[in-house]
Protein backbone atom coordinates (compact mmCIF):
# COMPACT_ATOMS: atom_id res chain seq x y z
CA UNK A 1 0.00 0.00 0.00
CA UNK A 2 2.86 2.71 1.00
CA UNK A 3 4.98 1.77 -2.41
CA UNK A 4 1.34 2.65 -4.82
CA UNK A 5 0.97 5.88 -1.60
CA UNK A 6 4.50 6.74 -2.95
CA UNK A 7 4.04 6.17 -6.50
CA UNK A 8 0.75 7.85 -7.08
CA UNK A 9 2.21 10.33 -5.00
CA UNK A 10 5.68 11.13 -7.50
CA UNK A 11 3.00 11.16 -10.49
CA UNK A 12 0.91 13.56 -9.17
CA UNK A 13 2.51 16.61 -10.08
CA UNK A 14 3.45 15.29 -14.10
CA UNK A 15 -0.41 14.14 -14.00
CA UNK A 16 -1.44 17.49 -13.04
CA UNK A 17 1.03 19.26 -15.83
CA UNK A 18 -0.41 16.91 -18.53
CA UNK A 19 -3.70 17.60 -17.89
CA UNK A 20 -3.44 21.27 -17.64
CA UNK A 21 -1.83 20.99 -21.24
CA UNK A 22 -4.48 18.91 -22.86
CA UNK A 23 -6.79 21.51 -21.02
CA UNK A 24 -4.76 24.42 -22.94
CA UNK A 25 -4.74 22.70 -26.12
CA UNK A 26 -8.51 22.56 -26.15
CA UNK A 27 -9.30 26.23 -25.15
CA UNK A 28 -7.10 27.23 -27.70
CA UNK A 29 -8.65 24.94 -30.26
CA UNK A 30 -12.12 26.34 -29.42
CA UNK A 31 -11.54 29.84 -29.18
CA UNK A 32 -9.40 30.37 -32.07
CA UNK A 33 -7.61 33.28 -31.05
CA UNK A 34 -4.65 34.42 -32.72
CA UNK A 35 -3.29 36.10 -28.98
CA UNK A 36 -3.96 32.64 -27.95
CA UNK A 37 -1.72 29.71 -29.50
CA UNK A 38 -2.20 25.65 -28.91
CA UNK A 39 -0.45 24.39 -26.03
CA UNK A 40 1.44 22.23 -28.92
CA UNK A 41 2.12 25.82 -30.59
CA UNK A 42 3.59 27.27 -27.78
CA UNK A 43 6.02 23.86 -26.75
CA UNK A 44 7.42 23.69 -30.59
CA UNK A 45 8.08 27.26 -30.08
CA UNK A 46 10.59 26.44 -26.90
CA UNK A 47 13.42 25.30 -28.92
CA UNK A 48 13.45 28.63 -30.91
CA UNK A 49 14.33 30.25 -28.08
CA UNK A 50 16.76 27.70 -26.43
CA UNK A 51 18.61 27.09 -30.06
CA UNK A 52 18.94 31.47 -29.89
CA UNK A 53 22.30 32.22 -28.41
CA UNK A 54 21.61 35.90 -27.75
CA UNK A 55 18.32 34.64 -26.10
CA UNK A 56 20.26 32.34 -24.05
CA UNK A 57 22.37 34.76 -22.84
CA UNK A 58 19.75 36.77 -22.12
CA UNK A 59 18.18 33.70 -20.09
CA UNK A 60 21.28 33.28 -18.33
CA UNK A 61 22.04 37.23 -17.37
CA UNK A 62 18.98 37.49 -15.78
CA UNK A 63 19.74 34.05 -13.49
CA UNK A 64 22.77 36.00 -12.61
CA UNK A 65 21.19 39.08 -11.09
CA UNK A 66 18.27 36.76 -9.95
CA UNK A 67 21.25 35.11 -7.62
CA UNK A 68 22.79 37.85 -6.74
CA UNK A 69 20.17 40.06 -5.29
CA UNK A 70 18.52 36.48 -3.60
CA UNK A 71 22.10 36.17 -2.48
CA UNK A 72 22.79 39.02 -0.99
CA UNK A 73 19.77 39.28 0.78
CA UNK A 74 19.64 36.37 2.13
CA UNK A 75 22.97 36.88 3.63
CA UNK A 76 21.58 40.44 4.70
CA UNK A 77 18.13 39.43 6.09
CA UNK A 78 18.56 36.33 7.68
CA UNK A 79 21.08 38.49 10.45
CA UNK A 80 18.69 41.12 11.13
CA UNK A 81 15.59 39.05 11.77
CA UNK A 82 17.02 37.21 14.08
CA UNK A 83 18.31 39.94 15.95
CA UNK A 84 14.90 41.61 15.69
CA UNK A 85 13.28 38.38 16.71
CA UNK A 86 15.83 38.62 20.08
CA UNK A 87 16.49 42.26 20.92
CA UNK A 88 12.94 44.50 21.53
CA UNK A 89 14.98 47.61 20.67
CA UNK A 90 16.18 46.21 17.32
CA UNK A 91 12.84 45.16 16.49
CA UNK A 92 11.27 48.12 17.41
CA UNK A 93 13.68 50.45 15.31
CA UNK A 94 13.19 48.12 12.29
CA UNK A 95 9.79 47.09 12.44
CA UNK A 96 8.07 50.62 11.22
CA UNK A 97 10.80 51.07 8.38
CA UNK A 98 9.97 47.51 6.83
CA UNK A 99 6.20 47.71 7.50
CA UNK A 100 6.77 50.97 5.09
CA UNK A 101 8.32 48.99 2.59
CA UNK A 102 6.49 45.93 2.97
CA UNK A 103 3.08 46.30 0.76
CA UNK A 104 4.90 48.45 -1.68
CA UNK A 105 5.47 46.11 -4.84
CA UNK A 106 9.12 46.26 -5.27
CA UNK A 107 8.68 46.75 -9.44
CA UNK A 108 6.74 49.94 -8.77
CA UNK A 109 10.05 51.29 -6.79
CA UNK A 110 11.65 50.58 -10.16
CA UNK A 111 11.90 53.63 -12.36
CA UNK A 112 13.00 55.72 -9.40
CA UNK A 113 15.49 52.84 -8.93
CA UNK A 114 16.21 53.26 -12.94
CA UNK A 115 16.73 56.67 -12.36
CA UNK A 116 19.28 56.86 -9.95
CA UNK A 117 21.07 53.88 -10.86
CA UNK A 118 20.27 53.24 -14.49
CA UNK A 119 18.96 50.92 -16.31
CA UNK A 120 21.95 48.48 -15.86
CA UNK A 121 22.26 45.14 -13.67
CA UNK A 122 23.02 47.58 -10.37
CA UNK A 123 19.02 48.40 -10.39
CA UNK A 124 17.42 45.02 -11.62
CA UNK A 125 19.51 43.78 -8.77
CA UNK A 126 18.48 46.17 -6.47
CA UNK A 127 14.80 44.89 -6.84
CA UNK A 128 15.15 41.57 -6.62
CA UNK A 129 17.35 42.02 -3.62
CA UNK A 130 14.27 44.34 -1.88
CA UNK A 131 11.70 41.47 -2.91
CA UNK A 132 13.37 38.86 -1.20
CA UNK A 133 14.22 40.47 1.95
CA UNK A 134 11.15 41.31 3.45
CA UNK A 135 9.73 37.79 3.34
CA UNK A 136 13.12 36.26 4.81
CA UNK A 137 13.18 39.30 7.64
CA UNK A 138 9.91 38.37 8.54
CA UNK A 139 10.00 34.76 9.06
CA UNK A 140 14.00 34.61 10.58
CA UNK A 141 12.16 37.02 13.08
CA UNK A 142 8.93 35.06 13.85
CA UNK A 143 11.77 31.78 14.31
CA UNK A 144 13.78 33.87 16.53
CA UNK A 145 11.24 35.39 18.65
CA UNK A 146 9.79 31.73 19.01
CA UNK A 147 12.56 30.35 20.08
CA UNK A 148 12.20 28.82 23.70
CA UNK A 149 14.30 30.59 26.12
CA UNK A 150 14.37 27.44 28.69
CA UNK A 151 16.68 26.62 25.36
CA UNK A 152 18.67 29.27 25.41
CA UNK A 153 19.08 29.35 29.23
CA UNK A 154 20.36 25.38 28.75
CA UNK A 155 23.26 27.02 26.32
CA UNK A 156 23.82 29.91 29.03
CA UNK A 157 24.56 27.71 31.47
CA UNK A 158 26.81 25.60 29.42
CA UNK A 159 28.73 28.54 29.15
CA UNK A 160 28.16 29.89 25.71
CA UNK A 161 28.10 33.45 25.46
CA UNK A 162 25.42 35.45 23.63
CA UNK A 163 26.87 35.81 20.27
CA UNK A 164 27.32 32.15 20.34
CA UNK A 165 24.03 31.42 21.34
CA UNK A 166 22.69 33.49 18.51
CA UNK A 167 24.47 31.41 16.10
CA UNK A 168 24.58 28.13 17.66
CA UNK A 169 20.94 28.18 19.33
CA UNK A 170 18.57 30.62 17.81
CA UNK A 171 20.09 30.26 14.07
CA UNK A 172 19.32 26.38 13.80
CA UNK A 173 16.35 26.27 15.95
CA UNK A 174 15.11 28.64 13.35
CA UNK A 175 15.71 26.97 10.80
CA UNK A 176 12.56 25.72 9.75
CA UNK A 177 11.04 29.24 9.77
CA UNK A 178 13.64 30.57 7.92
CA UNK A 179 13.96 28.46 5.02
CA UNK A 180 10.03 28.99 4.60
CA UNK A 181 11.23 33.16 4.27
CA UNK A 182 13.48 32.10 1.66
CA UNK A 183 11.48 29.53 0.01
CA UNK A 184 8.85 32.79 -0.68
CA UNK A 185 11.85 34.68 -1.33
CA UNK A 186 13.20 32.58 -3.97
CA UNK A 187 9.48 32.86 -5.61
CA UNK A 188 9.43 36.49 -4.92
CA UNK A 189 12.71 36.40 -6.54
CA UNK A 190 11.56 34.92 -9.98
CA UNK A 191 8.90 37.48 -9.76
CA UNK A 192 10.90 40.79 -9.48
CA UNK A 193 13.50 39.55 -11.96
CA UNK A 194 10.73 39.48 -14.63
CA UNK A 195 8.90 42.36 -14.11
CA UNK A 196 12.30 44.67 -13.27
CA UNK A 197 12.96 43.57 -17.29
CA UNK A 198 9.31 44.16 -18.19
CA UNK A 199 10.16 47.95 -16.81
CA UNK A 200 13.98 48.27 -17.93
CA UNK A 201 13.45 46.64 -21.09
CA UNK A 202 17.37 45.83 -22.14
CA UNK A 203 17.88 42.03 -21.43
CA UNK A 204 16.68 39.25 -20.01
CA UNK A 205 13.87 36.78 -19.99
CA UNK A 206 11.51 39.78 -19.18
CA UNK A 207 13.02 41.42 -22.44
CA UNK A 208 11.80 38.42 -24.78
CA UNK A 209 8.33 37.80 -23.54
CA UNK A 210 7.45 41.70 -23.82
CA UNK A 211 9.61 41.92 -27.03
CA UNK A 212 7.51 38.68 -28.90
CA UNK A 213 4.59 40.50 -27.27
CA UNK A 214 5.33 43.67 -29.01
CA UNK A 215 6.09 41.50 -32.10
CA UNK A 216 2.83 39.43 -32.08
CA UNK A 217 4.81 36.65 -32.06
CA UNK A 218 2.49 34.96 -29.28
CA UNK A 219 3.49 31.78 -29.65
CA UNK A 220 6.90 33.10 -28.07
CA UNK A 221 5.35 34.51 -25.97
CA UNK A 222 3.69 31.49 -24.28
CA UNK A 223 6.74 29.68 -24.91
CA UNK A 224 8.57 31.97 -22.55
CA UNK A 225 6.58 31.56 -19.95
CA UNK A 226 6.68 28.13 -20.18
CA UNK A 227 10.31 28.70 -19.54
CA UNK A 228 10.30 30.68 -16.67
CA UNK A 229 7.49 28.65 -15.07
CA UNK A 230 9.84 25.82 -15.43
CA UNK A 231 12.72 27.70 -14.33
CA UNK A 232 10.63 28.31 -10.74
CA UNK A 233 9.69 24.57 -10.45
CA UNK A 234 13.08 23.80 -11.39
CA UNK A 235 14.87 26.43 -8.46
CA UNK A 236 12.00 25.32 -5.85
CA UNK A 237 12.49 21.82 -6.21
CA UNK A 238 16.18 21.96 -5.63
CA UNK A 239 15.34 24.36 -2.74
CA UNK A 240 12.84 22.25 -1.48
CA UNK A 241 15.59 19.05 -1.85
CA UNK A 242 18.04 21.46 -0.10
CA UNK A 243 15.61 22.08 2.64
CA UNK A 244 14.41 18.98 3.70
CA UNK A 245 18.16 17.65 4.25
CA UNK A 246 18.39 20.55 6.31
CA UNK A 247 15.66 20.58 8.87
CA UNK A 248 14.70 16.81 8.69
CA UNK A 249 14.74 16.89 12.16
CA UNK A 250 11.83 19.29 12.63
CA UNK A 251 9.92 17.67 9.83
CA UNK A 252 6.26 16.27 10.30
CA UNK A 253 6.06 12.68 9.71
CA UNK A 254 3.94 13.50 6.88
CA UNK A 255 4.31 16.10 4.71
CA UNK A 256 2.27 17.31 1.84
CA UNK A 257 5.47 18.41 -0.71
CA UNK A 258 3.71 21.83 -1.84
CA UNK A 259 5.21 23.44 -4.67
CA UNK A 260 4.07 27.11 -4.19
CA UNK A 261 4.55 28.68 -0.60
CA UNK B 1 27.31 25.48 49.36
CA UNK B 2 24.80 28.05 47.79
CA UNK B 3 23.48 31.03 50.12
CA UNK B 4 19.91 32.62 49.48
CA UNK B 5 20.20 35.57 51.30
CA UNK B 6 17.17 38.27 51.87
CA UNK B 7 16.37 37.04 48.40
CA UNK B 8 12.82 39.23 47.07
CA UNK B 9 11.38 39.06 43.44
CA UNK B 10 8.56 41.74 41.78
CA UNK B 11 7.34 41.28 38.67
CA UNK B 12 5.19 43.61 36.84
CA UNK B 13 2.13 41.93 35.49
CA UNK B 14 1.02 42.51 32.05
CA UNK B 15 -1.46 44.98 33.26
CA UNK B 16 1.17 46.94 34.72
CA UNK B 17 1.01 46.46 38.22
CA UNK B 18 3.30 45.03 40.65
CA UNK B 19 3.31 41.82 41.55
CA UNK B 20 5.68 40.37 44.57
CA UNK B 21 6.54 37.09 43.84
CA UNK B 22 9.01 36.02 46.33
CA UNK B 23 9.15 38.15 49.51
CA UNK B 24 12.76 38.17 51.96
CA UNK B 25 13.95 34.39 51.11
CA UNK B 26 17.07 33.24 52.64
CA UNK B 27 17.94 29.74 52.57
CA UNK B 28 21.32 28.03 53.20
CA UNK B 29 21.75 24.38 50.50
CA UNK B 30 24.66 22.42 51.88
CA UNK B 31 27.14 20.56 49.43
CA UNK B 32 25.82 17.00 48.77
CA UNK B 33 22.27 17.70 49.91
CA UNK B 34 19.31 16.54 48.25
CA UNK B 35 16.44 20.00 49.17
CA UNK B 36 13.11 20.10 47.53
CA UNK B 37 10.93 23.06 47.55
CA UNK B 38 7.79 22.46 47.43
CA UNK B 39 4.88 24.77 47.32
CA UNK B 40 1.29 25.37 45.61
CA UNK B 41 2.27 26.46 42.14
CA UNK B 42 2.60 30.32 41.74
CA UNK B 43 4.47 30.80 44.63
CA UNK B 44 7.79 31.29 42.91
CA UNK B 45 9.63 28.45 43.63
CA UNK B 46 10.66 28.18 40.22
CA UNK B 47 11.64 32.03 40.30
CA UNK B 48 13.91 30.72 43.19
CA UNK B 49 15.64 28.37 41.24
CA UNK B 50 16.43 30.56 38.28
CA UNK B 51 17.65 32.69 40.45
CA UNK B 52 20.23 30.60 42.11
CA UNK B 53 20.55 29.71 38.11
CA UNK B 54 21.76 32.79 37.29
CA UNK B 55 18.70 33.52 35.07
CA UNK B 56 16.85 35.52 36.58
CA UNK B 57 18.34 38.66 39.69
CA UNK B 58 16.47 39.12 42.30
CA UNK B 59 14.96 42.64 43.08
CA UNK B 60 16.45 42.89 46.56
CA UNK B 61 18.82 40.59 48.50
CA UNK B 62 21.54 38.34 46.86
CA UNK B 63 22.14 34.33 45.95
CA UNK B 64 25.84 33.60 46.58
CA UNK B 65 27.43 30.02 45.51
CA UNK B 66 30.56 29.25 47.28
CA UNK B 67 30.60 32.75 48.99
CA UNK B 68 30.59 34.59 45.29
CA UNK B 69 27.92 36.40 44.40
CA UNK B 70 25.63 34.86 41.43
CA UNK B 71 25.50 36.93 38.70
CA UNK B 72 24.99 35.20 35.75
CA UNK B 73 24.37 31.47 34.63
CA UNK B 74 27.09 28.88 34.46
CA UNK B 75 28.32 25.35 34.28
CA UNK B 76 28.77 25.00 37.68
CA UNK B 77 24.58 25.34 38.11
CA UNK B 78 23.24 22.79 35.56
CA UNK B 79 19.08 23.06 34.83
CA UNK B 80 16.71 20.11 33.90
CA UNK B 81 13.66 21.76 33.02
CA UNK B 82 10.21 20.48 32.83
CA UNK B 83 10.01 21.86 29.37
CA UNK B 84 13.09 19.33 28.63
CA UNK B 85 14.66 22.71 26.33
CA UNK B 86 16.55 20.30 24.02
CA UNK B 87 17.94 21.14 21.16
CA UNK B 88 16.17 19.78 18.66
CA UNK B 89 18.80 19.77 15.68
CA UNK B 90 20.79 17.52 17.51
CA UNK B 91 20.56 13.38 17.86
CA UNK B 92 20.70 12.20 21.43
CA UNK B 93 24.26 11.94 21.41
CA UNK B 94 24.82 15.51 20.22
CA UNK B 95 22.90 16.82 22.62
CA UNK B 96 24.41 15.32 25.68
CA UNK B 97 27.87 16.19 23.70
CA UNK B 98 26.83 19.64 23.31
CA UNK B 99 27.98 21.01 27.27
CA UNK B 100 31.04 18.81 27.39
CA UNK B 101 32.10 20.13 23.39
CA UNK B 102 31.38 23.66 24.33
CA UNK B 103 34.02 23.27 27.20
CA UNK B 104 36.56 22.29 24.91
CA UNK B 105 36.26 18.45 25.47
CA UNK B 106 37.97 16.22 22.83
CA UNK B 107 35.22 14.84 20.62
CA UNK B 108 36.32 11.19 21.00
CA UNK B 109 37.01 11.67 24.55
CA UNK B 110 33.97 13.40 25.22
CA UNK B 111 31.82 10.79 22.88
CA UNK B 112 33.22 7.87 25.00
CA UNK B 113 32.01 9.69 28.48
CA UNK B 114 28.28 10.68 26.90
CA UNK B 115 27.63 6.84 24.92
CA UNK B 116 28.21 5.88 29.01
CA UNK B 117 25.61 8.71 30.42
CA UNK B 118 23.11 7.64 28.08
CA UNK B 119 23.49 4.28 28.89
CA UNK B 120 23.58 5.15 32.24
CA UNK B 121 20.17 7.15 31.91
CA UNK B 122 18.59 4.43 30.29
CA UNK B 123 18.85 5.51 26.73
CA UNK B 124 21.35 3.12 25.48
CA UNK B 125 20.22 2.08 21.43
CA UNK B 126 18.64 5.46 21.23
CA UNK B 127 21.95 7.61 20.70
CA UNK B 128 21.37 8.56 17.25
CA UNK B 129 17.64 9.59 17.40
CA UNK B 130 16.10 13.00 17.51
CA UNK B 131 14.16 14.62 20.27
CA UNK B 132 11.21 14.71 18.52
CA UNK B 133 11.12 10.86 17.89
CA UNK B 134 11.23 10.31 21.37
CA UNK B 135 8.57 10.00 24.64
CA UNK B 136 8.54 12.52 27.47
CA UNK B 137 9.81 10.45 29.96
CA UNK B 138 12.51 9.62 27.16
CA UNK B 139 13.14 13.26 26.37
CA UNK B 140 13.71 14.27 30.06
CA UNK B 141 16.35 11.48 30.51
CA UNK B 142 18.21 13.17 28.09
CA UNK B 143 18.03 16.35 29.59
CA UNK B 144 19.12 14.79 32.76
CA UNK B 145 22.15 13.75 30.76
CA UNK B 146 23.09 16.72 28.85
CA UNK B 147 22.80 18.60 32.43
CA UNK B 148 25.41 15.66 34.19
CA UNK B 149 27.55 15.71 31.40
CA UNK B 150 29.21 18.95 31.94
CA UNK B 151 29.39 17.96 35.71
CA UNK B 152 27.95 21.20 37.46
CA UNK B 153 28.70 20.98 40.86
CA UNK B 154 24.55 21.71 41.48
CA UNK B 155 21.71 20.21 39.53
CA UNK B 156 18.79 22.95 39.76
CA UNK B 157 15.25 21.09 38.48
CA UNK B 158 12.82 22.74 37.56
CA UNK B 159 9.20 20.56 38.24
CA UNK B 160 11.49 18.13 36.18
CA UNK B 161 8.62 15.41 36.06
CA UNK B 162 5.59 17.82 36.05
CA UNK B 163 5.17 17.28 32.36
CA UNK B 164 5.04 13.12 32.46
CA UNK B 165 2.54 10.59 33.36
CA UNK B 166 2.43 9.12 36.62
CA UNK B 167 4.34 5.55 36.00
CA UNK B 168 6.95 7.08 33.80
CA UNK B 169 7.22 10.00 36.85
CA UNK B 170 7.68 7.05 39.05
CA UNK B 171 10.33 5.15 37.84
CA UNK B 172 12.22 8.75 36.45
CA UNK B 173 12.06 9.51 40.34
CA UNK B 174 14.20 5.47 41.18
CA UNK B 175 16.34 6.81 38.14
CA UNK B 176 17.55 9.89 39.61
CA UNK B 177 17.83 8.59 43.08
CA UNK B 178 19.74 5.71 42.03
CA UNK B 179 22.55 8.30 39.91
CA UNK B 180 22.41 10.67 42.66
CA UNK B 181 22.86 8.19 45.38
CA UNK B 182 26.35 7.48 43.32
CA UNK B 183 27.59 10.80 42.95
CA UNK B 184 26.14 12.81 45.76
CA UNK B 185 25.45 16.47 43.62
CA UNK B 186 24.02 19.25 45.38
CA UNK B 187 20.19 19.26 44.09
CA UNK B 188 18.15 21.50 43.89
CA UNK B 189 14.38 19.99 43.21
CA UNK B 190 11.19 22.38 42.42
CA UNK B 191 8.29 20.45 42.44
CA UNK B 192 4.08 20.52 44.29
CA UNK B 193 4.39 17.19 44.76
CA UNK B 194 4.83 15.90 48.26
CA UNK B 195 5.71 12.37 47.90
CA UNK B 196 7.99 13.42 45.61
CA UNK B 197 9.62 15.82 47.69
CA UNK B 198 9.85 13.02 50.71
CA UNK B 199 10.76 10.75 48.38
CA UNK B 200 13.63 12.30 46.85
CA UNK B 201 14.87 14.95 49.33
CA UNK B 202 17.27 15.21 52.26
CA UNK B 203 15.28 18.39 53.23
CA UNK B 204 12.03 19.88 52.21
CA UNK B 205 11.53 23.38 51.77
CA UNK B 206 7.54 24.54 51.96
CA UNK B 207 6.83 27.86 50.83
CA UNK B 208 3.59 29.73 51.14
CA UNK B 209 1.56 30.37 48.62
CA UNK B 210 2.13 33.85 46.59
CA UNK B 211 4.05 36.07 47.82
CA UNK B 212 6.36 32.84 47.99
CA UNK B 213 8.06 32.94 51.69
CA UNK B 214 9.30 29.93 53.01
CA UNK B 215 7.41 28.61 55.48
CA UNK B 216 8.62 25.51 57.44
CA UNK B 217 12.19 23.36 56.29
CA UNK B 218 11.67 19.70 57.85
CA UNK B 219 14.73 17.36 57.31
CA UNK B 220 13.75 14.12 56.23
CA UNK B 221 15.27 11.92 58.33
CA UNK B 222 14.95 8.68 56.46
CA UNK B 223 17.86 6.12 55.50
CA UNK B 224 19.54 5.85 52.20
CA UNK B 225 19.66 4.25 49.74
CA UNK B 226 15.86 4.33 49.59
CA UNK B 227 13.93 1.82 47.72
CA UNK B 228 10.40 2.78 46.42
CA UNK B 229 8.88 -0.96 47.76
CA UNK B 230 10.10 0.04 51.18
CA UNK B 231 9.46 3.59 51.44
CA UNK B 232 5.98 3.42 50.53
CA UNK B 233 5.27 0.73 53.85
CA UNK B 234 7.81 3.10 56.32
CA UNK B 235 5.19 4.96 58.67
CA UNK B 236 7.99 7.34 58.92
CA UNK B 237 7.59 8.09 55.31
CA UNK B 238 3.82 8.24 55.42
CA UNK B 239 3.85 10.44 58.60
CA UNK B 240 6.05 13.12 56.67
CA UNK B 241 3.82 12.97 54.25
CA UNK B 242 0.79 13.19 56.04
CA UNK B 243 2.66 15.95 58.58
CA UNK B 244 3.26 17.93 55.27
CA UNK B 245 0.09 17.80 53.75
CA UNK B 246 -2.16 18.82 56.68
CA UNK B 247 0.46 21.71 57.38
CA UNK B 248 -0.74 22.86 53.69
CA UNK B 249 -4.70 22.63 54.33
CA UNK B 250 -4.23 24.27 58.29
CA UNK B 251 -2.44 27.09 55.96
CA UNK B 252 -5.75 28.22 54.66
CA UNK B 253 -5.79 31.44 53.17
CA UNK B 254 -2.41 32.31 54.24
CA UNK B 255 -0.34 29.26 53.26
CA UNK B 256 -2.69 27.87 50.77
CA UNK B 257 -3.44 24.69 49.59
CA UNK B 258 -1.58 22.68 46.96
Amino acid sequence: MTSRFIRGTRAAPWLACLGLLVLWQIAALALKNDSFPTALAAIRAIPLILGDKEALINILASQRRMTIGFAVAIIVSIPLGLMMGRSRAVASFFNPLLMVIYPVPKAALMPIIMLWLGVGDLSKTLVIFLGVSLPVIYHSFEGAKSVEEKMLWSGAAMGLSAAQRMVRIVLPAALPEILTGCRTGLVLALITMVTSEMIARQSGAGNILFNALDMGEYDLVFAMIIIIGAMGICLDAMFEALRARLVRWSEPQFDMPLSFS
Amino acid sequence: MIEIDHVSQMFQTSARQDHLALSDISLTVEDGAFVSILGPSGCGKSTLLYIVGGFVSPTQGSARMKGRAITGPGPDRGPVFQEFALFPWKTVLGNVMYGPRQQGVKTAEAEAQCRALIEMVGLKGFEDFYPKELSGGMKQRVALARTLAYHPEVLLMDEPFGALDAHTRTRLQNDLLNIWERDRKTVLFVTHSVEEAVFLSDKVVMMTRSPGRIREIIDIDLPRPRRRSELLLDPRYQKYVVDIERMFDEGGAQGGAL
